[in-house]
C-alpha cells in the first residue's frame, strides 16, 4: 500500500499550482540560492569577526551575552517540533499528522544544526572548541547542553533517515544505505516502520531535555534574578512545543500549497491547536513568574520588573501580544481553515518568540548583580559599576547599564543559522520526497 | 591553605592606588580593570551621599572575591577556571574557549573579557608602540597551566589572580603592597596565627552578597565612622 503511493509523486503533482510544488525545482532553487547568499554573507562576516575579535559586536563585560545566545535559544526552541509531531503520531495515535512526520523530523534536524552553528561565532576561541571533549566539566550545564543537543541531532537525523529508506531503496539512491542492497523492499519497509516509531519514542525525552538543559544554563544562575527560577525549564518546553509545532505547520503549509490545503486541513487544524494549547501553558508560567518576582518586593526584583515593563516595554509587548494574538486566533474555528491566516499566525508567533529570547538578555544584564542598598541614606539598589572592557575617548569605562543593541556585523553573523536551516530544508525537500501520499 | 583578604573600609581612603597598581602589575589592557574602587551610592567617585544634610562617604574596593563556592568555576564547560591548592581561583588562558558563561555567573562583575587583542587595544588607545607594562614573565602553575601572561590571548576571560606571579613566591599581591593606608590584609585564612585569619575570627566582618552562598574569601570590616 505504501509502494504505489510514493511512486505517484512525479509529474502529476508538479502540475498543481501550489507555492513550492508548482514548479518545485525552480521555486526550491530560488530558496536555495537565497539561503546560500545568507550563508555566504554571514560566513564572510564571521571571518571578519574572527580577525578582529568580539569587539565588533556590541557585547561588553557588563552585557556579555546578546543576539547570538538569544538566536541559539530560539533555534533550540523551534527544533522541538519534529519529535513532538512524530511522537504525537506514535504515542497518542494522532494519525492525521502522519503525512508530516518526515517534514517534522527534517525541520528538527535542520534547526538543531542551526542552533549548534550559532554557538560557534559566540565563542571567543572557537579554535579551542575541542576542549569541551578533552576537558569536560560535568558540573557545567553547558556541557550537558552539548551532549543533549548532539544526541538530538543524531536522533532527528536517524528519524529522517529511516523514514526515507524505502524511497531510497525504490529509487536506488540515498546515502549510508549500502546495507539495504541485500534486502527486499518489503523488509526495508518493515524496518523503516519499526524504527521510525522507535526513534521517535527515544527522541521524545531527548527533545524535552534539550529545552530543559538549555533553560538550566540560565536558570541555575543565582547571580541573575530574572533567570533564576524553577519555572524557566517548563516554560522553555511550552514555548518550544508552540514554536516548534508552528515551524512544522509553516513548512507543511508552504510545501502543500493553497490548492491542496483542504486535503490536509485536519492535520493543520491539529497542529494549530497544539500551538495554541502550548501557548496557554506558556502564558500561565510567565504570569506566575512575574507575580512571584513582584510579590515579595525585593528591590532587585523590582528593578528587573521596571526594566521589563519600562525600558524594554516595547520588546516585552512584542513578546506578549503577538503570541497572544496567535493563540486566540488558533483557537478560533475560522482562522484554522484559512491558509493565509495560519501562515500569519505562525509568523507572528516566531517574531514573538524571538523577542522572548532577546528578553532573556536585556533585563538580566542590565540589572547588575552587585547592587547595594545602604540603609539610612535612602540608597536602594545602587549598582556597582563594571569595567566594560574597551577604552574609547570620551566614553566612560565603568558602566552601570549598557544600551545593548546588536551591531550590523553581529546581526549579519546571526543570519548564519537562518541560512543553514533554510538551505538544509530546501535541499532535502528538493532532493527527496518528504510528503508521502496518504495511504 | 586558603588565601584570603580582609579590607578595612574605615581605613580605605578611596585613592584607587590599589586599582592602578593592580592594573599595571598585571598588564591589563585599556578598559579592563580587575580591581575597582567606588563610592557606594554615588555616581561620582569621592562624592558624599546622604540626605537631610547628613552626609557620608565610604569607599568599597571590589575585585575577585575568591569564592569558595565559585559559580564561575562550576559553569566553566572546559575547566579553564579552576581553584588551585591554595584556594585561589585562576583562569587557564590556554584552555578558555571564550564562552563567557562565567561572566554571566559571577555576581560581582569582576570578570573581564578580551574583546580584542590586548596589543591592538593598547595601540588604539594611543599607547606608544613598544610600551609594555606589567610583570613581564609568564607564570605557569605546577601542572603547567598558564595563569599569568602579560598580553592575554584575544577571546579569553581574565580576572584577579591574587597576583599569582608574586604570591606563588611568597610575596604579597600588588594591591596589598601599594595601599597607602594599609587597608588591606592578606594571608592564609586557615592559619590561626595570620592577621587575616585572626580578624575574620575575632571581628565583625561581612562579605558581599552573602545571601547568594558564594562564600567569598574576601572579607570586609564595615566602616564605623559617623555621618556628618
Ligand atoms: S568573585 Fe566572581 S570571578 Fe571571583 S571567584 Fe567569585 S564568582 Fe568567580
Ligand atoms: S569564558 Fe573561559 S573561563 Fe569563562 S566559562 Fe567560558 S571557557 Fe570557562
Amino acid at each position: 500500500m505504501v509502494s504505489n503511493s510514493t511512486q505517484t509523486i512525479t509529474s502529476k503533482d508538479i502540475q498543481t499550482t501550489s507555492f513550492l510544488r508548482a514548479n518545485p525545482g525552480r521555486k526550491l532553487n530560488m530558496v536555495l540560492a537565497f539561503a546560500a547568499v545568507l550563508l555566504l554573507v554571514s560566513l564572510v562576516t564571521w571571518g571578519y569577526q574572527l580577525k578582529s575579535g568580539l569587539i565588533v559586536t556590541n557585547m561588553r563585560n557588563s552585557f556579555s551575552w546578546g543576539l547570538y545566545i538569544a538566536t541559539f535559544a530560539f533555534f533550540v526552541g523551534i527544533a522541538a517540533g519534529g519529535l513532538i509531531v512524530s511522537s504525537s503520531v506514535y504515542l497518542f495515535n494522532i494519525e492525521k499528522l502522519k503525512p508530516f512526520t518526515r517534514i517534522a523530523s527534517l525541520s528538527a534536524f535542520a534547526c538543531t544544526l542551526g542552533a549548534g552553528a550559532m554557538i560557534l561565532p559566540d565563542m571567543g576561541r572557537v579554535d579551542r572548541v575541542y576542549n569541551i571533549i578533552l576537558h569536560p566539566n560535568f558540573k557545567s550545564p553547558l556541557v550537558w547542553d552539548v551532549i543533549v543537543i548532539t544526541s538530538y541531532m543524531i536522533v532527528t537525523y536517524l528519524s529522517v533517515y529511516v523514514q526515507l529508506l524505502p524511497d531510497w531503496k525504490k529509487e536506488g539512491r540515498g546515502f549510508l544505505n549500502g546495507w539495504t542492497k541485500t534486502r527486499t523492499l518489503e523488509e526495508i519497509e518493515g524496518i523503516s516502520k519499526k524504527w521510525s516509531k522507535r526513534v521517535s519514542i527515544i527522541g521524545l525525552p531527548i527533545a524535552i531535555l534539550i529545552h530543559t538543559v538549555t533553560a538550566l544554563i540560565f536558570a541555575t544562575q543565582a547571580s541573575r534574578g530574572w533567570w533564576n527560577t524553577a519555572v524557566l525549564p517548563p516554560d522553555f518546553i511550552s514555548v518550544a512545543v508552540a514554536s516548534g509545532t508552528a515551524l512544522v505547520l509553516l513548512i507543511a503549509l508552504l510545501f502543500v500549497g493553497k490548492d491542496r490545503f483542504a486535503e490536509y486541513q485536519e492535520a493543520f487544524k491539529t497542529m494549530a491547536l497544539i500551538v495554541a494549547g502550548a501557548l496557554v501553558v506558556h502564558f500561565f508560567f510567565a504570569a506566575m513568574d512575574l507575580l512571584i518576582h513582584w510579590w515579595w518586593g525585593k528591590p532587585e526584583a523590582h528593578e528587573v520588573l521596571s526594566l521589563v515593563f519600562g525600558r524594554y516595554g516595547l520588546v516585552y509587548a512584542t513578546e506578549i501580544f503577538l503570541p497572544a494574538f496567535t493563540m486566540i486566533y488558533f483557537f478560533s474555528q475560522k482562522s484554522k481553515s484559512s491558509f493565509n491566516m495560519l501562515i500569519l499566525g505562525c509568523s507572528l508567533l516566531f517574531i514573538g518568540v524571538f523577542a522572548h529570547r532577546m528578553m532573556l538578555m536585556f533585563p538580566s544584564f542590565n540589572a547588575i548583580p552587585l547592587s547595594l542598598s545602604l540603609p539610612g541614606i535612602g540608597i536602594e539598589n545602587w549598582a556597582y559599576p563594571i569595567a566594560m572592557g574597551e577604552f574609547q575617548e570620551g566614553l566612560p569605562v565603568f558602566v552601570s547599564t549598557w544600551a545593548y543593541s546588536p551591531t550590523l556585523v553581529e546581526s549579519t553573523i546571526a543570519l548564519l543559522p537562518f541560512g543553514l536551516v533554510i538551505f538544509v530544508i530546501a535541499l532535502a525537500l528538493k532532493t527527496y520526497n518528504f510528503l508521502p501520499e496518504k495511504n | 591553605m586558603r588565601l584570603g583578604m580582609v579590607i578595612d573600609l574605615d581605613k580605605c581612603i578611596g585613592c584607587r592606588t590599589c586599582a592602578v597598581a593592580c592594573k599595571s602589575h598585571n598588564a591589563q589592557p585599556p578598559g579592563t580593570w580587575w580591581n575597582r574602587v567606588f563610592t557606594p551610592g554615588s555616581t561620582f567617585h569621592q562624592a558624599a551621599v546622604g540626605k537631610d544634610g547628613r552626609l557620608q562617604m565610604n569607599f568599597l574596593p571590589v575585585s575577585c572575591q575568591m569564592c569558595d563556592n565559585a559559580p564561575c568555576e562550576k559553569v566553566c564547560p572546559v575547566g579553564a577556571t579552576y581553584t588551585d591548592e591554595r584556594g585561589v581561583i585562576l583562569v587557564d588562558y590556554e584552555r578558555c574557549i571564550g564562552c563567557r558563561y562565567c561572566i554571566a555567573a559571577c555576581p560581582y562583575g569582576v570578570r573581564q573579557f578580551n574583546w580584542e587583542d590586548p596589543k591592538k587595544a593598547k595601540q588604539r588607545a594611543g599607547y606608544k608602540t613598544g610600551y609594555e607594562y606589567g610583570h613581564p614573565e609568564d607564570f605557569r602553575d605546577k601542572d603547567g597551566r598558564l595563569s599569568y601572561t602579560p598580553n592575554r590571548p584575544v577571546g579569553v576571560v581574565e580576572k584577579c589572580t591574587f597576583c599569582i606571579q608574586y604570591t606563588s613566591k611568597g610575596e604579597a599581591p600588588a594591591c596589598i603592597r601599594s595601599c597607602p593606608s594599609r587597608a588591606r590584609i592578606f594571608g592564609d585564612l586557615d592559619d590561626p596565627e595570620s592577621e587575616a585569619g585572626r580578624i575574620i575570627r575575632e571581628r565583625q566582618v561581612f562579605r558581599l552578597k552573602e545571601e547568594l552562598g558564594t562564600q567569598p574569601k574576601v572579607y570586609y570590616l564595615a566602616p564605623v565612622k559617623p555621618a556628618r
